[in-house]
Order: C-alpha cells, then structure tokens, then sequence
C-alpha cells in the first residue's frame, strides 16, 4: 500500500528521466526504497577513485559539482542541478567514481539502491537506452538544465507506449559487421596486431578451429597488456587474450544485444550462431556501431526518402519520423535541432514530390519546362517550426511569362501545384482549411501577380489583409528556383518601408489575440463547440508569440529570418535593452511547441487544445510561466506603434 | 500506595508494552554522534484538540537513521476509535477509503515500531498524549523515549537556549512557517504522513543548523531540555 510519503517521493520522481520511463508499480517500487540525506554546503558526496556506493543519486534540491583531478590540478566538470541524475556508474560497472561529488550549495539528495533499479535496468529496455545513450557520449550526469526549455522537456513528458526503440527497430540500420575478423589462438601477436591494422578495426575474434569463438582482443588490450608490460609482440595470442567471451545470438532482437553490452560494459559483443561460444562466429558489433547507427536517424531518413519516390514508402519514412520525434522530444533533445531535422525531412518530401510532379506533367508541357518557379512554404512550415504533420499552407511562384503563354503556364504550374499538394496529403499533412495551398488557383501566380497581392495587403491592411500577411509573410523557399522567393522579400520591405504605417495596423493585429489568462489567472478556455473547457494553445499562446516576432523582425527590416525563437534571438541583439525578454519570449515559445508536439503525438492530433485538468500542477505552473512574455512584449509594442492613438 | 489507585486501578502490562519498556531502559550514551541516533517523526491527525475528549484519526511516521530519511519505513494508520462513527467520517471524508486498524492491531504495532528511537514531533507534547491516551488501556503510562519537539529545537537554534518566548511570535515557529524558512516544499500539509514527512525533512535541516552550533552528540542534544 502505497502511503502519502512514497506517493510525495513518486511525484518528484516521474518529473525526471529515467524515473519518467518506469511503469506505476516499479516507480512504486523505486521510490519505496528511497533514503534521503541532506547535506551541507562543503561536504563530499563521494570522491573520486573511491568504490562505488550501493546508490546513485537524484538532485531534490541544492546545487552539486562533480569535480576530476588530475594530480594537483582539480577541474569541474559539472553541475548538478534539480532532478539531475548522478553517480550512475555504479549503477553499471560498479566501478570507483571517476569524479568527486563535492557540496556546493546544501543540498537534499535522493539517494536510490542501485539493486533496486539493477532489475528495471533488465525489465525496461528504454531505461537501460537511456543511460546507454548518456555513457556513450560520455556524460557523466543525466542532465535536466534548469533552463525553462529543458525542464519542459522533462515536465511534459508522455507517458508514452514504447517508440524509443522504434528508431533501432530495423536491424538494417544498424551495422552488424558480418566479415568478422578472426585469427587461431596460436598465433603472435604480431600477426594479429598487423591483421587488425590492415583491416582497420578496432578487435579481433580468435577462434578454435571450427571457427568457435574463444577470445578477443581489442586495441586497448594491445595497449595495456602488450606494450606496458613489455610483452614480446612474438608471444601466442592465446596468452594476452580476454577469453570469458560473452556471444549472443546474430538474429537476436537490437535491444537484447543492447543491453547485453550495457549491463557487461563492452565494447564488442561476439554474435554466433545459436548465441553460444560453441558455434562458429557470425558477425560482431561494437558501441562505435551503436553511436553511429544513433546519430544516423535522421540522416538514415532523410537518405531514405531522396531514394524513392515511391508514395507508400514516403509516407511509412514520414511516419517513423514522428517516431523519432517522439523519442527526442521525451529525450530532451535541443528544440532548435528537432526542428531543424523536422523541417529537413519535410522539405525532401516536397523536393521530391516536385519530382514526381515535373516527372508526369513536363512532357505535356514540353515548352514550359524551362521557366522558373518555386514552391513556398507559408505558416509554421514556413517558419520551420512545423513538427506535426499538421495543415499545409503552401503557394508557388512563377516568372513572368510573355502575354502569349500566360493561361498555358498558369495551367501547368497549377498542375505541378496540384500534384505536389497531394503528394503531401498523402504523405499524411493535412490538408489547409483555408484552402491556402498551391493547388488553388489564386495561390499559384507569377511573380507580378504576387508582387500586386503583397502591394494590396499593405496598403489596405483591412482585416483579411491582416489575416493573410500574417501566413504569407513567412514564406520559405523549399524547391525550384529560390531567386523568384529573394525578389518577393526584397518586395515585402520596399513596400513596407514606403508605407511604415502598414506596421501598426499590424501591431494592433497582433495584439488581437485572446489571451491566454482571465483575471483570476486561471486558463481560459473554449466556451462552447467541440472543444468546451480546453484550451487553446495555438492561438491563445503560440499565435501572439509569432505574431510579435514577425512584426518586430519585420519593423528592424530583417530579411531571412523565419523561425520565430530565432526571430527572438536575433531580437535579443539587435535591442540588447530588451535582450532578457526577448531571450524568455524565445524559451517560452520553445515550451510551447514542444507542449503541442507531444500532447498531438499522445492524441493523434494537432495538439492545439488542452485540457489544463490533464495537466499537473507544475505543468500548469510552468505553462503560465510561458505566458508572461507575452503580455510584457505587448506592452512594449503598444508603446513602440502607439497603439492607443491608433485605435479605431 | 495512596487511595484513589484502588478506586482507578491501574491497567495490567499487556506483555509487549513490557518489552516496549524494556527496549528503553538502557540509556542513550551522551558522547553518541548525532549521526549514529535513531529518530521516529511522527504526527498524528485527530477528532479535536482535547485528549480527553478526541480520539487519533491517523497516525503517519518515518525513521531516519545514519541522517537519512528512509522512505522504505513510511507508515500511515489508521486506528478505530469509539468516535470513528458515522458523522465524523463524513466529516473528514477519508476514513471510509483507508484500511482501518483495530486498536488492539495499532497499539502493539506502534509500539515495535517506535523501540527505543527518539521520538520527534511538531508540537509532539499533543501527538504523545493522544498516543498514550490509546496505549493506557494496555498498561502504558509514559513514553520512555527520549524527545524531540522540533518547534523547541528550531527556537533553541534561533534563539538561543534561554530565548525569552515573549520576544516572539509562537505562530513563527509553527510547521508552515518553519517549512517555509527551511526551504521544505508544503505538500501533503494536514494528512498525518505529509506532516511527518515534512517534520522529518526539518529535522535534517535542524540537526545541520545544530552540528554548526557545537550540537554533535547526544548530551548536547539533550541538554537543557
């Protein structure tokens, strides 16, 4: 029976990876073994080169460093933070620490047996991938920066059903290498050591001879027990060699193999046959392998897509992107780089797509294959912010045409348009409520007749003018000829430098949005319709935001800068007096979007409404935090456009 | 032996009261290291503030030993007294969702669960006599533990062992105000456990406080008391 005390304990913990991967009982379990200790300001945690103690550790409060000396010198090499995870290879090797925990603030500790967690490690393969991931690149604490973003990240984790394997699922990506470089325990050193050379590994498998594994040797091993002892390079290799070989299986699940190295530590896992050391070698693996095969995700995708054009196939890699996605947001990944990478693989689709769209249409309209055009697009795409598959906005752009060719162009390039757009549909994007796509007429034009479009909204900024400035500003070049997009720019900011005034009906256009907190502070949400009682985090959060970046970028003159926490960053320098803010608006909009990312990949939806019941307090809290800038930045714009001379 | 114990005669030593007592008779050594104490902190919600009168709703409690807080000795109980009826459990609502424990169970219970700790407490004189008003009819007549009131330990800390208590306010000193102080996130505030827990993690903070102030042994914690 679980009391208050170990459900407070709990509550603390499924804040905080890797405790936010364990299934109910086993947190239960965890938390009911916890030993807190409070320690003070100056005192030693545990030191380095000391055995490992029966716990690791979880930050609850305070502030830690973990220190490395070197001889005389003592370098720091971290900080510890709340909810940062720490001396966690004794959860693993039960090796002595290789750093000093020292006391650098009082702090309380959550102390957690490491037998304890020893069976989740087993259980749970994400847990154990977890800390998998962290060794690898060589951190030694499990980081939770206290930075907004990346405490967002941690809050406003799903529980999820387990995707993070997904991304290792397909054996392929990973490279099991199958020439397996082998040698009989009786031969020198030597040989062995100028057969590793030539081959350029890193191991090599002695083996009996049926070709049984029943040893290894690594470039380390030739290290520590070749040339430090001064062994003579004629000696058998039998004689130096590590012989506990562990093998598993070749056609075992990745995890297995896995966790296997995980809970050994080894570099090199040994794959036979049947998974026994009595039947031939098959293949070997090694954590270089696993890194790259983890690193390579997306590349891996992105390689994929460039490969095919193939509908189907688009659509099963476009999934398993969100595959990805899920699995970085739950690992706190950089926000910038998971968008980064979203919008990579977007943008292939549509390149390819315009493939497929050329491919069908260019030989009926063999005349036309030579101009210029180029797709763009609009909204959170446009602005490479885009994570979910959510509606498309998109228009192209063409040169002009001599008078002659107009309606055939027109035809063709709403074709090329058309055949795009439902490429992407069924590539599983939305399709634009507002019918804002390049398959409607009105949205597929030459040059000119963009030129003319941008010219109208700004000067008769009416409300629909408005409406549309705010999706078509943020335009982006995705394929064809980015020249026809530059010339649009440089359009956009003559024109509104010729017409200043059209800047503050913009202002007030972006101070329109409902906001986000009633009087009490407390969520406003929907009234009425489908989403009754939720809240609406596109337009009342994430709406405001980008409609104050995009007026400010676009009051400095700033060309090329799309992405709205960008847009804050370059904000920052270019008004160093507001840089505090501007940095916090860019914090807070990255909480925001990843808040939408993973409350739509846990519905299967856009992740635009939120219920605020569903989320705990400190979700509550922290979205609130995110509001503030808002409210601060309108202000400042009220001033800046004065607004409340401007009123109608 | 004077009149009035005929008239109220005392209650038979039920046998593991008997040990209970006996766990204590050996005394705490002064020069032991506050390190090498064990604590029971506990806290009790009850029907009222009269113990005459009330009776314990729950009893929530942790150890701490080594100066940790051993999340793994967490209890909560809850004893049936003769006011748990109808009304009072519609009053305080929780007591239909949790296990009750007879006193016959929760008597024996507490008292192998206390041993010779020291017991702690926010304003443990109350909790201690509604717990004793419980034990009495099993031959209990006092705690032998030795004990410690938080409120006492953080006003000796703060303001020195002979503080006048004129010179403040008692409401300083109260657990929220003291969570507050101490830098303890209130949660759970007013449920048995969660104040236990609480008080636990003001101890900790205390004891560092007290080590700094010459306080490291026993006799020292115990002095002036």
């Amino acid at each position: 029976m679980a009391n208050v005390i170990v459900n407070r304990v709990t509550e603390f913990l499924k804040r905080f990876p890797p405790f936010s991967f364990l299934s109910k009982e086993d947190l239960e379990k965890v938390s009911t073994a916890v030993e807190i200790r409070y320690l003070e300001k100056g005192e030693v945690l545990f030191r380095q080169g000391q055995d490992a103690q029966p716990h690791f550790f979880i930050l609850k409060e305070g502030s830690i460093q973990l220190t490395e000396t070197h001889q005389e010198s003592e370098e720091i090499r971290e900080y510890c933070d709340e909810g940062d995870v720490f001396g966690v290879l004794a959860l693993l090797g039960k090796r002595p620490y290789l750093l000093t925990a020292k006391v650098v603030e009082n702090s309380l500790i959550y102390a957690i047996p490491v037998s304890i967690f020893e069976q989740m490690l087993e259980q749970n393969s994400r847990v154990a991938l977890y800390f998998a991931a962290g060794f690898a690149s060589g951190q030694v604490v499990i980081r939770q920066d206290l930075s907004h973003g990346q405490k967002a990240r941690g809050l406003f984790k799903t529980e999820s059903r387990d995707h993070s394997l997904l991304i290792f699922s397909d054996q392929s990506e990973i490279k099991i290498s199958e020439k397996v470089l082998t040698c009989t325990g009786t031969q020198s050193i030597r040989t062995a050591a100028q057969k590793m050379t030539e081959a350029q590994v890193s191991s090599i498998v002695i083996v009996d001879d049926e070709n049984r594994p029943i040893g290894i040797i690594t470039d380390k091993d030739l290290r520590s027990r070749v040339i430090v002892k001064s062994v003579s390079t004629e000696v058998a290799i039998k004689d130096i060699m590590t012989s506990m070989v562990i093998t598993r299986k070749r056609t075992a699940a990745f995890s297995d193999l896995y966790l296997t190295m995980i809970k050994n530590r080894l570099h090199h896992l040994i794959l036979t046959e049947d998974g026994t050391d009595q039947t031939p070698v098959s293949g070997i693996i090694s954590d270089h392998d696993i890194l790259l095969s983890m690193g390579n995700s997306p590349a891996v995708l992105i390689h994929g897509l460039m490969n095919t054009l193939d509908l189907k196939e688009m659509k099963s890699i476009r999934d398993r992107a969100e595959q990805m996605l899920r699995y970085y947001l739950e690992n706190e990944v950089a926000m910038d780089f998971v968008a980064s990478v979203m919008t990579e693989i977007n943008d292939v689709i549509i390149r390819q797509a315009s493939r497929i769209a050329e491919g069908r249409f260019s030989k009926e309209y063999p005349e036309l294959s030579e101009i210029r055009y180029c797709f763009l697009s609009m909204g959170s795409e446009g602005r490479e912010e885009q994570l979910l598959r959510t509606d498309q906005d998109n228009a192209l752009v063409y040169e002009d045409v001599r008078e002659g060719l107009k309606e055939k162009t027109a035809e063709y390039f709403l074709k090329i348009g058309t055949a795009i757009v439902e490429v992407l549909l069924s590539c599983g994007f939305a399709s634009c409520p507002g019918k804002i796509m390049a398959s409607n007429p009105e949205w597929v034009q030459p040059l000119s007749k963009w030129k003319t479009y941008f010219s109208q909204w700004i000067l008769t900024p009416t409300q629909e003018a408005l409406l549309k400035a705010s999706i078509f500003f943020d335009f982006r070049p995705v394929t064809g000829s980015s020249g026809l997009a530059e010339e649009l720019s440089m359009h956009i900011y003559e024109q509104i430098k010729s017409r200043e005034v059209f800047l503050n009906f913009l202002a007030l256009n972006a101070l329109m949005n409902p906001a986000p907190l009633g009087f009490f502070r407390d969520f406003v949400v929907e009234k009425s319709g489908e989403h009754r009682d939720q809240f609406d985090i596109k337009s009342r959060a994430m709406m405001p935001l980008t409609d104050l970046a995009r007026l400010l970028v676009l009051s400095h003159g700033v060309v090329g800068v799309n992405n709205t926490f960008k847009r804050f960053e370059r904000l920052a320098e270019l008004e160093p007096t507001n840089e505090s803010l501007f940095i916090q608006a860019g914090k807070a909009y990255e909480i925001l979007m990843r808040m939408r990312a993973l409350e739509g990949l846990q519905h299967d939806n856009s992740g635009r409404y939120i219920s605020p019941e569903s989320l705990g307090k400190l979700q509550r809290q922290l979205l609130k935090n995110a509001f503030s800038p808002i409210s601060e930045l309108q202000e400042i714009v009220r001033i800046r456009f004065q607004l409340d001379y401007f009123r109608k | 032996m004077s009149w009035w114990k005929f008239w109220k005669p005392k209650s038979e030593k039920a046998d593991f009261v008997a040990s209970f007592l006996q766990q204590s008779r050996t005394p705490i050594p002064g020069i032991r290291a506050i390190d090498q104490l064990n604590f029971v902190v506990l806290d009790t919600e009850t029907t009222g503030l009269n113990p005459a009168q009330d009776f314990i709703l729950s009893f929530g409690a942790i150890k701490i030993s080594q100066m940790t807080i051993q999340v793994s000795t967490a209890v909560e109980w809850y004893p049936v007294s003769p006011k748990n009826g109808k009304a009072t459990a519609a009053i305080h609502g929780l007591l239909e969702s949790k296990t009750p424990v007879q006193i016959s169970e929760f008597v024996p219970n507490l008292l192998s669960y206390l041993g010779d700790s020291i017991l702690v407490g926010h304003h443990l004189g109350f909790d201690l006599e509604m717990l004793l008003k419980t034990c009495k009819p099993f031959g209990l007549e006092d705690f032998p533990n030795f004990c410690v009131d938080t409120m006492n330990l953080a006003i000796r800390l703060e303001q020195g062992p002979n503080a006048d208590r004129h010179q403040f306010k008692p409401e300083e000193y109260s657990l929220d105000s003291l969570c507050d102080r101490y830098g303890i996130q209130k949660d759970d505030r007013h449920t048995a456990a969660g104040d236990a827990f609480l008080t636990a993690q003001l101890l900790l903070k205390l004891l560092v406080v007290a080590k700094n102030k010459g306080i490291r042994d026993f006799s020292a914690l115990s002095k002036s008391w």
